[in-house]
């Protein structure tokens, strides 16, 4: 279900209501839950199994780590090889399930059906290694389960495909299984929406309550309304345990100013969906899907055009997500903070998907050491982490080259920013103009379908005629028009669009623009994801 | 940290109250309540009024002949406006799909045009007929835009080729893609066919209710051909290779104020086109329909239904059935096809509704299975006027 459209405006003029009306009893929590299962099913009820399972899981787990001792910050204590478990009786009943469970998948792979077997098989990894976590009582066993299920539930349904296609093509003997074949019972071989969001909040969940971050959660109600929580369920922003589960645990005080403000957000968002980026899209279409034929004007400013294009697309979703949030009286994370204004590409990655690169952040990057060994494993530990941020986006090369370029940026650009005179005497302007232009070279790599056409797309810019880009000026004003208030924003003029005139007279031109002109449009560019 | 209670999390109290801990957002487009009440206040306002003064203010020609032009077959908004201005006393509005309309034929030379020729200019004839408006579609018309007032005067053909087939009846169970899909029932009776999903029939739904919306749409029919402004400006002219003309247009002065009018001479259309010759010389032999069962049939179902739905109004209906092109079919054809022309007649016969059962036109006077030439107009005009039940429904004494 899409937040701009009609299905959606219904979902919500039931829910909103029936959630206020239940805020003297005990029922809202499990009203949101509902609400947010049925938006989920609304695009396929059989992948709702799959987030229930993820849920109950991490839960499960969670709650087997409280039973495990720790001690320290590494959470382990005395022999590593020491049968803790069996001092407990919550440990010991997971280890007699995971090992009867372990035994029964392992009948059921050898004697069931064959294309069963690959699922059975990472089964029987879970199991064993819950076996294992149970027996020695180890926090650390149970968090590699987590790491595990998670990662191997985007890989299967993110990156399968993918590789195998891949090694087929490289190896043509290696003859591997298409993944969509294995998929049980016959079920569609799709890309769950919001999985690779769903997975790292879960995620962030079970790390945490490793490193002692967070309290365990102890109310499942709780927890699965935390992971599967529709405003922000398909496409973040990423939520962290500590910031979302608490707001869940009593109703929020109903404010005005909540619903107000959430309506602005979602004004805000339905514009920058319906009206740019969708608008936008047509442009990028046309020239992207014929680079062989667009000319090198078109293609640079088709660059450019998607640059602002995925930027609406992805910011409006947001908006839209934290307006509905906020409109019950839960606040999500700003998740972006107009990042074309950043003047240099460290600030920019502070500033564009907020909630995901502070994930990368605080699981990746930190946890390989961060910046505290040393220039060289500084730069290491960069590149790793936009590897791995340029390969979640998807599975294509052009993905990990696009996040290789930001890993190489930024190490570039904080090269730059050790000499005074970068810091001191280059213009802001100036900077925030080489940001920009780079990060746009780097959205051919994003946008282009694949990495010959990323090429193609480069060779023509450099050597193709400049010809016309036909670019509509009414796009132009629009894209205009947003910087404008942009760099209004973050200078000191600012006080002016707090006015009642300014606020109002842009609310109804949105409104009535949003009446007039704007498509229908598909759906978000980052559901894919 | 992790216990902090949801008031804790933000410290807001109001616009430039205490800092917040989660930022409301990049922008300063956080309307207060009173600013929420002014914006809705004036986009209604706005919403309310922009069309009625617009009917005002834009110019809308039409003559004795006038039809809606083919390139507006779907500006519902104009239609409502054009049936508006026909539903007058001494007028009989023409309701109907392309037969009505005159798919091979100038606008002069349409079946309403010599029925208004025919009975001397009283009353008046006014082609309200539209393009491809089979029945299911007509319903959806006559519902929220032919809103006719009581005791309007209301002729309507019942063309029999949308049960030719399932597919023309809508009543076959593979995906179809038809026009006037906005008009036709969303939700109930359901269309196997129709596979648009929620938010497209909601989307129609709301169209069909909502004026503004149905203004844009007229906005976007009549000067944007056809597009939404943004899908205009990024239009190309079809050449080889594509040129842009639109891109550096102001759309705002692609709004004349004057509605289109269909070409003068249209070249498709009228004994100058080449299309306007008789079916057996077109090539096409007998034909073998595949008719679908009264009982079943969806567009059947909707005729009745637009029947029903002018008499709940008021409206003082006639109808003509056909004249189908029966030279056309396979001898072993014409048996179904009796079965459902009786059935019509005797459907028409017991709601008490007047109608009229004209014979079939002469062969060389049909431009394929269901629409006459010019000359076959005229011969209907003919017959249709000298049938006692028309005369009477006219309040005209018969021909003696």
């Amino acid at each position: 279900m899409l937040f701009h459209t009609w299905p959606f405006a219904i979902f919500l003029l039931i829910v909103l209501p029936v959630f206020f009306a239940l805020q003297r009893t005990r029922l809202w929590l499990a009203w949101l839950l509902v609400a947010s299962y049925f938006f989920y099913g609304w695009w396929n009820p059989y992948y709702l199994l799959l987030v229930v399972y993820s849920t109950l899981l991490d839960y499960a787990l969670v709650a087997f780590m409280d039973h495990c001792p720790r001690v320290g910050t590494s959470g382990e204590s005395g022999s590593r090889f020491a049968l803790r478990g069996l001092e407990d009786k919550l440990l010991k009943t997971a280890f007699a399930g995971a090992a009867v469970g372990a035994l029964g998948i392992l009948a059921a792979a050898v004697w069931g059906p064959a294309t069963l077997r690959p699922t059975l098989i990472g089964a029987e990894v879970l199991m064993l290694l819950m076996a294992l976590g149970a027996l020695f009582g180890s926090r650390k066993i149970w968090l590699l389960v987590s790491l595990v299920n998670n990662l191997a539930l985007l890989v299967f349904f993110k990156y399968a495909g993918f590789v195998v296609g891949s090694l087929n093509e490289l190896f043509p003997r290696l003859h591997l299984t298409d993944p969509a074949t294995l998929m049980p019972f016959g079920f569609e071989y799709l890309l769950p929406v919001g999985i690779s969001f769903f997975t790292f909040q879960s995620l962030s969940y079970t790390i945490d309550f490793y490193f002692g971050n967070v309290h365990r959660e102890r109310s499942l109600l709780r927890f699965a309304t935390f992971v599967c929580f529709f405003p922000q369920l398909m496409a973040g922003p990423i939520e962290r345990a500590r910031h979302l589960l608490p707001q869940f645990n009593k109703f929020p005080a109903f404010r005005l100013q909540n619903l107000t403000d959430g309506a602005s957000l979602l004004l805000v968002g339905l514009f920058k969906k319906l009206a740019l980026a969708n608008y936008l899209s047509l442009y990028v279409e046309r020239v992207y899907d014929h680079p062989e034929t667009s000319s090198a004007a078109a293609l640079v400013l088709g660059t450019v055009v998607f640059g602002w294009q995925i930027y609406f697309d992805f910011s409006g979703y947001t908006d839209m997500a934290r307006g509905l949030a906020r409109m019950m009286g839960f606040q999500l994370v700003l998740n972006f903070n107009n990042p074309y204004l950043a003047a240099s590409l460290g600030e920019f990655w502070t500033r564009w998907h907020i909630g995901l690169s502070s994930w990368f952040r605080d699981y990746v990057y930190i946890p390989l050491g961060g910046n505290r060994l040393g220039s060289w494993m500084t730069y290491r530990n960069l590149l790793i982490t936009f590897l791995i941020s340029g390969v979640w986006h998807g599975s294509k090369w052009t993905f990990l080259i696009w996040g290789a370029l930001h890993g190489i940026g930024v190490i570039v650009m904080r090269e730059m920013e050790r000499s005074s005179f970068y810091r001191e005497r280059v213009p802001r302007l100036l900077k925030q103009t080489a940001v920009f232009a780079f990060v746009s070279f780097t959205w051919i790599f994003f946008r282009a379908d694949s990495l010959a056409d990323a090429n193609l797309i480069i060779r023509r810019i450099a050597t193709a005629g400049w010809g016309s880009a036909n670019l509509p000026v009414l796009m132009v004003a629009l894209v205009a028009a947003v910087w404008g208030y942009a760099f209004l924003y973050e200078s000191r003029f600012r006080d002016l669009l707090k006015t009642s005139g300014v606020r109002v007279s842009l609310a109804v031109m949105m409104v009535l623009y949003l009446c007039l002109c704007a498509s229908g449009g598909g759906a978000f560019i980052y559901f894919q994801f | 940290m992790a216990n902090e209670s949801a008031s804790g999390i933000t410290r807001s109290v109001g616009h430039g109250g205490s800092k917040e801990l989660v930022p409301f957002g990049a922008t300063e487009m956080r309307l207060t309540a009173r600013q929420w009440l002014a914006t809705l206040a004036i986009v209604l306002a706005i919403l309310l009024a922009v069309p009625p003064i617009w009917e005002n203010v834009e110019r809308f020609d039409t003559g004795a002949d006038y039809r809606i032009p083919y390139a507006l077959s779907r500006d519902y908004w104009l239609y409502a406006r054009w049936v508006k201005r026909a539903a007058v006393p001494g007028k009989v509005v023409v309701l109907g799909d392309s037969v009505v309309w005159g798919e091979y034929v100038q606008p002069d030379g349409a079946w309403p045009i010599f029925l208004t020729r025919e009975s001397a200019g009283s009353p008046q004839f006014v082609n309200c007929g539209v393009n491809g408006l089979f029945p299911l579609a007509l319903e959806g018309m006559v519902r929220h835009y032919a809103k006719l007032p009581a005791g309007q005067k209301v002729l309507l053909q019942c063309n029999l080729l949308w049960l030719t087939s399932p597919e023309a009846d809508l009543s076959s169970a593979k995906e179809e893609h038809f026009n006037h899909s906005r008009l036709v029932p969303q939700f109930s009776p359901r269309l196997a066919c129709y596979r648009a999903d929620a938010n497209e029939k909601l989307t129609a739904e709301i169209q069909n209710r909502v004026g503004f919306l149905q203004w844009t749409s007229h906005l976007q029919n009549a000067y944007f051909d056809q597009k939404s402004i943004p899908n205009w400006t990024l239009a190309d002219d079809g050449g080889d290779p594509p040129h842009y003309p639109n891109a550096r247009r102001n759309p705002l002065a692609q709004i004349t104020l004057t509605v289109p009018t269909a070409p003068r001479d249209d070249p498709q259309r009228g004994p100058a086109s080449a299309r306007h010759k008789p079916w057996s010389t077109t090539g096409v032999g007998s034909t073998r329909f595949d008719w679908v069962p009264l009982a079943t049939s969806q567009q059947w179902a909707a005729f009745q239904r637009v029947v029903r739905l002018l008499r709940e109004r008021g409206n003082d209906v006639f109808v003509v059935l056909g004249p189908f092109n029966e030279h056309i079919m396979a001898p072993e054809n014409r048996a179904p096809y009796q079965v459902i022309h009786d059935g019509v007649a005797a459907w028409l016969a017991a709601e008490s509704i007047p109608h009229s059962v004209p014979e079939p036109l002469p062969s060389e006077l049909y431009a394929d299975a269901s629409h006459p030439l010019t000359a076959g107009y005229e011969l209907m005009a003919q017959r249709t006027l000298a049938d006692p039940a028309f005369r009477r429904w006219l309040g005209q004494p018969s021909e003696k």
